[in-house]
C-alpha cells in the first residue's frame, strides 16, 4: 500500500517569501543610504596633492637638543641617558643577576637581607656584615663606585 | 661595426661584451657608456644609473683651475618602506653635513631612518676609502632622494565576494655626498620672484618681424 506523501505543489521562490522580501528591502535601503554618501567630486591633482604633502606642518622639525655623551662621546638626547652607557651598565647587571639567580637557584628564594656585589680583590666591609655576597671574576669597573 | 658583430652572437655573449666594454675606464674621457648602446637590461632588473655614476673619469684638470670636489654616489635598492615615507626623510637632510645628518637620523623614529644612517655611513666609508677624500666629516649631502621600488601585487579581500589588488610597496634610496662645506643659498623672497617675473615678460620679443 502506498502513502500519499504530501509533496509541495508551490516550489522555487514561492516557497520563501520572507526572505526573498527581506532581501529586496535591504538592498533598497543600502541604494538608498548610497546616495547621502560623502565622495569626491573631481580628482586632486598632483600640484594640490604636493602642496597637502610638502608644506611645512607635514615636513620633519630638525631636532636641536642633541649632544655629545660627556663620558663616551656618542651623541645623545639632553633630557635621555646616553644608549650606549646604557648598554653597558645593562650588561653588566644582567651578569650580576645571572649570578643571583644561580646562587638562588629556584624562584622566590631570594633572602631577607641586601646584596652586595665585590669585584676581584675586594673584601666585605664592616658596613657589609650580614649582607648577601655576590662575587665578580674581573676588576670593578670605573663607573660603579663602591661607596 | 661593433652591433652587427653583436647581432651574430647570443645575448649572453653580447652582454658580457658591454659589461666589459663598459669595465674598462680607459674608453674615452668622461665617457661610460660604449660605442654601442646595446639594450642588454630585462625589464625585472631597473635601471642601474646612480651605481655608474661612481665610474666617471673626468679630465686631469689644468693647475690654475680650481680642484674639483670629490662626489660619491650610492644607493640602496629594494628597500620594504614607502616612497613617500621616505621622502620626508631624505628631504630632511638635503643640505647637512654629513656628521649631521647622521645625529638627526639617529634620533628619528621611522624606520627609514635607520636604513639611511646605514646607507650614509657605507657612503662615508667609500669616499675615504676610494673617492680620495681626506677627511670623512668634510663631507655634505648635495642630493638625497628616494625612489619607486618593484612593488609585489597582493589580493586584499573585501566583503561581498570583492577584492583588490593591494601592493607591497619598496622603494629605492639615492644620496650624493660631496666633499667640502654645503654652499649656503639665499632664500628667494616672494619680491624675488616677482621681479624675475616681471623680467621674463619684458624679455619677451616678436620673432621674425620687421
Amino acid at each position: 500500500m502506498c502513502t500519499v506523501v504530501p509533496a509541495l505543489s508551490v516550489q522555487g521562490p514561492g516557497i520563501f517569501p520572507q526572505l526573498h522580501r527581506n532581501e529586496e528591502t535591504e538592498e533598497h535601503s543600502l541604494l538608498d543610504n548610497i546616495f547621502w554618501m560623502a565622495a569626491p567630486k573631481k580628482r586632486r591633482t598632483i600640484e594640490v596633492n604636493r602642496c597637502r604633502r610638502r608644506n611645512p606642518q607635514k615636513l620633519i622639525e630638525i631636532k636641536t637638543n642633541i649632544e655629545p655623551c660627556s663620558e663616551c662621546g656618542n651623541l645623545k638626547q639632553k633630557h635621555v641617558l646616553c644608549g650606549f652607557c646604557y648598554e653597558k651598565v645593562r650588561r653588566e647587571t644582567a651578569i650580576i643577576r645571572g649570578q643571583i639567580q644561580a646562587q638562588e637557584g629556584k624562584p622566590l628564594n631570594n633572602p631577607a637581607v641586601e646584596t652586595v656585589v665585590l669585584y676581584e680583590g675586594e673584601k666585605p666591609a664592616d658596613t657589609d656584615a650580614g649582607k648577601r655576597i655576590v662575587e665578580r671574576k674581573r676588576q670593578r669597573p670605573s663607573w660603579f663606585t663602591q661607596y | 661595426m661593433a652591433a652587427s658583430c653583436a647581432v651574430g652572437l647570443g645575448v649572453s655573449l653580447a652582454r658580457g661584451l658591454v659589461r666589459y666594454a663598459e669595465a674598462s675606464r680607459l674608453l674615452a674621457p668622461c665617457r661610460v657608456l660604449p660605442q654601442s648602446c646595446i639594450h642588454t637590461t630585462t625589464a625585472l632588473e631597473g635601471n642601474k644609473n646612480w651605481e655608474r655614476k661612481n665610474r666617471v673619469l673626468h679630465q686631469p684638470q689644468p693647475p690654475e683651475e680650481t680642484r674639483r670636489a670629490a662626489e660619491v654616489f650610492h644607493c640602496r635598492r629594494q628597500i620594504k618602506y614607502s616612497k613617500d615615507k621616505m621622502w620626508y626623510l631624505a628631504k630632511m637632510i638635503r643640505g647637512m653635513t654629513i656628521e649631521q645628518a647622521i645625529a638627526q637620523l639617529e634620533f628619528n623614529d621611522k624606520k627609514g631612518a635607520a636604513i639611511i644612517k646605514e646607507v650614509l655611513l657605507e657612503a662615508q666609508e667609500m669616499a675615504v676609502k676610494s673617492h680620495n677624500v681626506e677627511y670623512k666629516s668634510n663631507l655634505y649631502v648635495a642630493e638625497s632622494f628616494s625612489g619607486k621600488g618593484q612593488y609585489l601585487k597582493r589580493i586584499r579581500i573585501h566583503g561581498r565576494g570583492m577584492f583588490g589588488i593591494m601592493d607591497k610597496v619598496y622603494c629605492h634610496y639615492f644620496v650624493k655626498l660631496v666633499e667640502g662645506v654645503a654652499p649656503t643659498e639665499e632664500p628667494r623672497t616672494g619680491f624675488d620672484q616677482a621681479k624675475e617675473y616681471v623680467q621674463q615678460l619684458r624679455n619677451r620679443t616678436i620673432i621674425h618681424s620687421l
